[in-house]
């Protein structure tokens, strides 16, 4: 019905608020090309910041607090009041009746005055003239005799007294926000009762509700406005513009999809994310047992709760095995360092491969339905649990950790900000990950070339994921718990710095990859190669159509300038500084090839 | 007569109701309705109605008696007004007594009164042309077998013909 066009028209009468709202997009904007080109810029914007730096939004979203709704409200208001020459209540009337939008009731009004009037129940002659000479009257709802002073009406000649009408309109805002469209109550009549009347009769409690369900009628009834879905958060987001992801990340941390209201889910769309939810519930019953909280030892049998966020396992003393959380093999064919690599992404090579006699095929197909299911469900339910403990692990980390680290090493907090920046990125790439298992269940099983690509996408970004959480997790403990300086806490910023920039590139670039559905593939596999270390220009291409985001491209060309000092190693893809080590990977210690 | 226990909470009158509802009594006594008589019994909170088929329609000449419960803060909420057994037939009263009937849940308003609603029940039964229950009355009476009041019930009102 309503045209996006004519939701911009909305606000067309306050032009003060639009450009205002359009400084705030370009500070933010400044504020995200700033982290780009510059790692040691001030932070203290926590995770917004962060979520808009990996995202590179081509959508625009405004976060509006209570007050911001109210003070559009007032304006939507005093607009209308001012055009039509009417008052303020009458105008809320209006606006309510056409879901605040301002130009809407300016069209309709000036179509057929008469019309809207019948419609929305706002007479224009007051009808009380007749009365002037009476002293008293009978209310015809209490069928009491009251004094002319007590008894009201709303302009229609419909006098009741005021105890009634205050019942009348209490018993409405009691059952619900219907109370913001009331009509007079006598049945045969359609006049509007505003909200002058309304406030200027009922209790203080009954005021609130009434102001509450104002406000929300204005995200409610908008199209183009949503409340934000965390529990007991406040704030609603609108859509301003542009086409692209719906991801937002809301003022109170929360990030979500604006279209469906669940969680972020980027790289996978919303009918994908829906297929995926509603699957969980059915399948939940089976997951149960698997769900379970802890897994024996491998070696010792022993129960071992995870209670760290990477999948490396160590048993506890004398056992100490290394076992990888998620296919309990060893450790050590997991890491690189070991020889190993890492597999457990993939289910091909988590299905036992074995002969079936003709007998068992049918029972083994859907016990493996369920497996497939199974396989995929408990890597994304994994990382999910992953993500909200990293998530804790970031907040001890700010709140405790990062003070602690300053006091032991002898650094100002400022130069520990690769510490919490780690962190920020294991949070958003266990997000991501965990959604690639939803996408990896519904990459169709005949396309064989993008599964093989994207299982060895996703195993690469595990690994990288996993080097840089249990970097981030574990050796940094090592610099928690001495008392003095330890010589070696600069490599280790080297090496945590390089990690995070290392696996924020490619966890975009698989982003970007797994949003695109993988059309890469299809060409050739050389193109897929090119796309996906072409970082630098596939980003400012991507940019390249909104003028406004002219800094933001500046960041991207000045990081091209900086990879000019930096070398890849071939071995694990680290990207060392060639200040450090020109010749050796200080990270697996191959040589520079 | 089983159409005692619904699930309504059985609160008292208002002072505010009882006040209205005494004075509702007394016009009734002075100028009722034509076509019914109210039931002397010693609850102001609930009015048994004796309900008469105007002349010259279906229901001619037949009885049905209406029970009509107040709310507690009656006028402001409606009252729960059901037939008793038997009910007429007719394609918006069902077979347990429960009457689609628009302004005694959606559309009511405090300014009506007993003697009101009265007329528009009557009004109904009158422009009736068939003698039939409603084509869900087995599902929907079968929903009701808990004891739930009409007013519970999200109606939908079908037309305003009959």
């Amino acid at each position: 019905m309503e045209s996006e066009d004519e939701m911009q028209d909305a606000w067309a009468g306050t032009s003060d608020d639009e450009f205002q709202n359009e400084e705030e997009e370009d500070e933010d904007s400044d504020a995200l090309a700033s982290d780009d080109e510059d790692d040691e810029s001030d932070y203290g914007f926590g995770f917004n910041d962060f979520q808009l730096s990996t995202r590179r939004p081509q959508t625009i979203f405004t976060v509006l607090s209570e007050q911001d709704i109210r003070q559009r409200q007032d304006e939507a208001v005093a607009t209308i009041t001012n055009f039509l020459s009417i008052s303020p209540a009458d105008a809320g009337v209006l606006l309510r009746h056409f879901k605040w939008s301002v130009s809407k009731v300016n069209d309709e009004w000036f179509a057929d005055e008469e019309r809207v009037r019948a419609n929305v129940g706002l007479l224009e002659k007051p009808a009380t003239s007749k009365r002037k000479n009476v002293k008293e009257m009978t209310c015809q709802i209490c069928f009491e005799v009251h004094p002319f002073e007590k008894m009201k009406e709303p302009r229609c000649g419909h006098y009741f007294c005021e105890i009634c009408w205050t019942g009348y309109i209490h018993t409405a805002i009691n059952d619900g926000p219907g109370c913001l469209t009331l009509r007079c109550a006598d049945p045969s009549c359609g006049a509007a009762i505003g909200e002058d009347m309304v406030l200027g009769l009922v209790s203080k409690e009954d005021q609130q509700k009434y102001m509450r369900y104002l406000l929300r009628s204005y995200v409610e009834d908008n199209r183009k406005v949503k409340w934000c879905p965390a529990p007991g958060c406040e704030y609603a987001v609108e859509y301003q513009a542009g086409v692209g992801s719906y991801d937002l990340v809301c003022k109170c941390g929360f990030s979500f999809c604006w279209n469906c209201r669940e969680e972020a889910h980027r790289p996978v769309d919303c009918e994908t994310v829906n297929k995926w939810i509603l699957k969980n519930c059915a399948e939940s019953e089976n997951m149960n047992w698997i769900l379970a909280n802890s897994k024996p030892c491998p070696k010792c049998k022993r129960p071992i709760e995870k209670n760290q966020g990477c999948m490396h396992i160590t048993c506890t003393p004398p056992c100490k095995f290394e076992f990888c959380w998620l296919c309990l093999g060893a450790w050590t064919d997991h890491g690189e360092r070991t020889g190993g690599f890492y597999a457990c992404n993939r289910y091909e090579t988590a299905k036992q491969e074995g002969v079936y006699d003709e007998a068992e095929r049918r029972r083994e197909m859907a016990k493996n339905s369920l497996e497939r299911y199974t396989h995929y469900y408990e890597r994304w339910a994994t990382n999910e649990s992953s993500r909200s403990k990293a998530l804790a692990d970031l907040q001890l980390m700010q709140s405790v950790k990062v003070d602690k680290l300053s006091d032991i090493q002898c650094q100002p907090v400022s130069q520990l900000k690769f510490v919490t920046d780690a962190w920020l990125q294991i949070v958003e790439c266990r997000r991501v990950l965990k959604w690639t298992y939803a996408y990896g269940y519904y990459l169709p099983e005949n396309e064989q070339t993008k599964r093989q690509f994207f299982e060895y996408s996703q195993g690469e970004a595990e690994a990288g994921l996993e080097r840089l959480h249990q970097c981030a997790e574990k050796e940094l403990q090592t610099f928690l718990e001495g008392d003095s300086p330890n010589s070696s806490f600069n490599d280790f910023r080297t090496k945590l710095a390089g990690l995070t920039s290392v696996t924020r590139t490619y966890f975009e670039n698989l982003v970007r990859a797994l949003e695109s559905n993988l059309s890469d593939v299809d060409i050739s596999k050389g193109a897929v190669k090119s796309s996906n270390s072409s970082k630098a220009s596939g980003s400012s291409k991507a940019r390249g159509g909104r003028p406004k985001s002219g800094s933001t491209r500046s960041g991207g060309s000045s990081r091209s300038g900086e990879e000019m000092a930096h070398w890849s190693c071939e071995h694990c893809t680290y990207v060392n500084t060639t200040a450090t080590s020109s010749n050796v990977c200080i990270i697996c210690g191959y040589p520079r090839s | 007569m089983s159409s005692s226990g619904y699930g309504q909470k059985e609160k008292v009158l208002s002072r505010i109701a009882a006040n209205r509802l005494q004075k509702e009594l007394t016009e009734w006594q002075v100028n009722p309705p034509c076509g019914f008589r109210h039931r002397v019994t010693d609850s102001l909170q609930r009015w048994i109605i004796e309900v008469h088929g105007a002349p010259n329609t279906l229901y001619e000449g037949e009885e049905f008696h209406l029970q009509v419960d107040f709310p507690e803060h009656y006028p402001m909420e409606a009252p729960q007004v059901v037939f008793m057994q038997i009910p007429p037939l007719h394609p918006h009263i069902y077979s347990n007594g429960h009457i689609c009937l628009d302004i005694l849940y959606d559309s009511w308003s405090p300014a009506m009164t007993v003697s009101s609603i009265c007329i528009s029940i009557l009004s109904m039964l009158s422009s009736s042309t068939v003698k039939a229950r409603p084509p869900d009355d087995d599902q929907y009476v079968r929903n009701c077998r808990n004891g739930r009041s009409p007013k519970e019930t999200r109606w939908w009102f079908h037309d305003d013909k009959v």
